[in-house]
């Protein structure tokens, strides 16, 4: 039936300009606004139960992610499984300069994301590679940067992890190390990062992309340096996601390797983000939300160890009957009504 | 220290083969349908499985679970490849997307059944060791060669000889011209599905005989096997097995002369030195990826 849904979406996507398409995709500000300012209300709707907003902070990190992830893979046309690392050498980068070199933190959470652009850079040449071959490189390396930092015990600690680094700072009275704080600053970064990815697709970067999309070939032949433009991508999406590192490192603080890099931070925002529709700005986001929330309040009371089994059923049931994700099917139902 | 380095080359060549029978699934099932399974490190881990349970039930040797695992895992490759065949946009994004989810479930029902524990065979005669000459092999590690050997010839004689066989290559070079010829696509690249299954059973069922087994083994299993055929280029079921063999004796001899903390990096970095230096792969000089 689910499948049923997805078709009238997907049906006037294809015969109509690619222009059009575009309009349809993508939702206006006014909607990204109001989602944004609902979340931001949350926790004073519901008290300050400091569990459930550290439910919700945990939840935002992964939007983070799964935003950069979805950006990927919408304007780049390429599925990563291995935004870990991104993430951990993130948290690792920002974590050790704020301890070993005392900058503030708020100068370290931009500087752990521009390392995490570095380490994208060594994954450049994957590329010229096409989608598969391109998502299982960035797979195997993943995989070396946990290893790097497990042995590069003098720098990161090793195995045994890392802590005393500082936490967020208090700005404009405002304690960012609180609960509150912490959750009113990634509200703040999570639509920074959202505005940012409208930008991108209404620019004509973004319509290059898009173009890509459609056909890369053709969008080669009338000039458009195709690779350039998805390794700009790459390069926005590890920035992103190691900026989400680095908030995460310092409010949490600690960091141990099989943490920083664990293959959950490469697969829960993948999960949210076709749980909620990658094709869309919120859709990442708000998936991220019901999912992480899902899984904890849920799937975890029902099945303690390997819960993990009920969010891969709702990966494949999404990929097999709402490839487009909720914001998809809701927008199907929507367009039928109307 | 020259005895070490014979014997990590010898015990190189034997867990290279199994891992040659491993990506040879994965490479068949990619050139068939074009699709990556990420789920077969999983599928060989449920024959790894199958064979624990055999032989912890009944107490009989663990290759007796061959039929079992064959038929468990022919019914979740099967279950597998009509889900893939359902996609109908995007099809390489999704179905990496679908076989990653698929590989999720598979870890984590067998986390649910078996639990977390390493589980390894305990029949003494898979277990004991013999010499040849200066080198030293457990005999289910030198059975697990001979297995691959075996199988990787059965598999070459398939795709030459016959008909199946020349239809996933007539698929695979050209799915429009075959389907003129009167081969249904589908049922080709089902068959293939299912042959790879079979090789992921065999593999599965020789890694328990010959190691430890556990749930998180399906997707370091993948990725083995993809590092595997990325080294061999595409195509040849030789360049395969050398590959396979390179990247045991790599690991191998990583464990041997540095520390065991470093085996699996040292294959990642094999893996990207050849993706990025010789991007057609060691063996595969007219190879097009893309």
């Amino acid at each position: 039936m689910a499948s049923l849904d997805s078709t009238p979406a997907a049906a006037p996507l294809e015969g109509a300009p690619p222009r059009a398409t575009a309009r349809g995709r993508m939702p206006g500000n006014a909607a990204l606004v109001a989602g944004l300012l609902v979340l931001a209300a949350l926790p004073l709707v519901l008290g300050a139960s400091n569990y459930m907003l550290g439910l919700l902070i945990s939840a935002l990190i992964l939007a983070g992610i799964a935003l950069a992830w979805a950006l990927l893979g919408n304007l780049g046309g390429m599925v990563s499984f291995g935004h870990a690392a991104f993430f951990g050498v993130g948290g690792y980068t920002s974590a050790l300069l704020a301890a070993k070199l005392d900058l503030p933190v708020l100068l370290t959470v931009p500087l752990g994301g521009l390392v995490a652009v570095v380490a994208s850079l060594a994954m450049l040449p994957a590329l010229r590679l096409s989608g598969p071959y391109f998502a299982l490189a960035i797979l195997a390396y993943a995989q070396i940067f946990r290893i790097l930092a497990t042995e590069a015990s003098w720098l990161t600690g090793g195995a045994a992890g890392f802590q005393r680094y500082p936490g967020l700072p208090t700005v404009f009275g405002l304690d960012l190390a609180s609960r509150t704080g912490s959750y009113l600053l990634l509200v703040a970064v999570v639509a920074l990062c959202a505005l940012a990815y409208v930008a991108v697709w209404r620019s004509h970067v973004g319509l290059a992309l898009r173009a890509i999309a459609e056909s890369e070939d053709a969008t080669r032949v009338v000039g458009v340096n195709s690779v350039l433009l998805k390794s700009m991508m790459l390069l926005l999406s590890a920035f992103i996601t190691g900026v989400f590192g680095a908030l995460n490192a310092h409010i949490i603080g600690f960091l141990e390797p099989d943490y920083a890099f664990s293959g959950i931070w490469s697969v829960m925002p993948i999960i949210a983000a076709i749980f909620g529709g990658y094709r869309t700005v919120v859709g990442p986001i708000g998936g991220a939300v019901v999912i992480y929330l899902f899984d904890q309040v849920v799937a975890k009371g029902l099945i303690a160890v390997g819960h993990q089994i009920i969010l891969g059923f709702v990966l494949v049931v999404m990929v097999l009957a709402a490839p487009n994700g909720l914001v998809g099917l809701l927008k199907a139902k929507g367009g039928r009504h109307a | 220290m020259i005895d070490l380095v014979l014997q990590a080359l010898f015990s190189g060549i034997l867990v290279g083969s199994v891992y040659a029978l491993v990506a040879l699934g994965l490479a068949l099932s990619f050139g068939a349908m074009r699709i990556i399974n990420l789920a077969h490190g999983e599928l060989v881990l449920l024959a790894a499985y199958c064979a624990y349970l055999v032989e912890s039930r009944t107490g009989l040797d663990p290759y007796a679970a061959i039929p079992l695992a064959l038929a468990v895992v022919a019914v979740v490759a099967a279950a597998l490849f009509l889900m893939i065949d359902r996609i109908r946009e995007h099809r390489e994004l999704n179905s990496l997307i679908l076989t990653f989810g698929i590989g999720i479930i598979l870890t984590n029902a067998i986390l649910l059944i078996f639990a977390s524990d390493v589980r390894t065979t305990s029949s003494p005669r898979l277990q004991d060791a013999t010499s040849i000459g200066p080198v030293y092999a457990m005999n289910g590690e030198l059975v697990a060669f001979a297995l691959s050997l075996v199988l990787m010839v059965a598999l070459w004689w398939w795709l030459k000889k016959s008909w199946y066989g020349r239809a996933v290559r007539a698929v695979s070079s050209n799915r429009a011209a075959a389907t003129l010829m009167g081969i249904s696509p589908v049922r080709t690249e089902l068959a293939a599905f299912l042959v790879a299954g079979a090789l992921a059973s065999f593999a599965g069922v020789a890694l328990y005989a010959m190691s430890v087994v556990q749930p998180a083994l399906g997707h370091a299993l993948t990725v083995k096997a993809f590092i595997v055929t990325v080294l061999a280029g595409v195509g040849s079921i030789p360049g395969v097995f050398l590959a396979a063999i390179l990247l045991g004796v790599t690991e191998a001899l990583t464990v041997t002369l540095a520390s065991s903390a470093l085996q699996e990096l040292v294959g990642m970095v094999l893996f990207l030195l050849v993706l990025f230096l010789l991007p057609n792969g060691l063996f595969g000089a007219r190879a097009r990826r893309g």
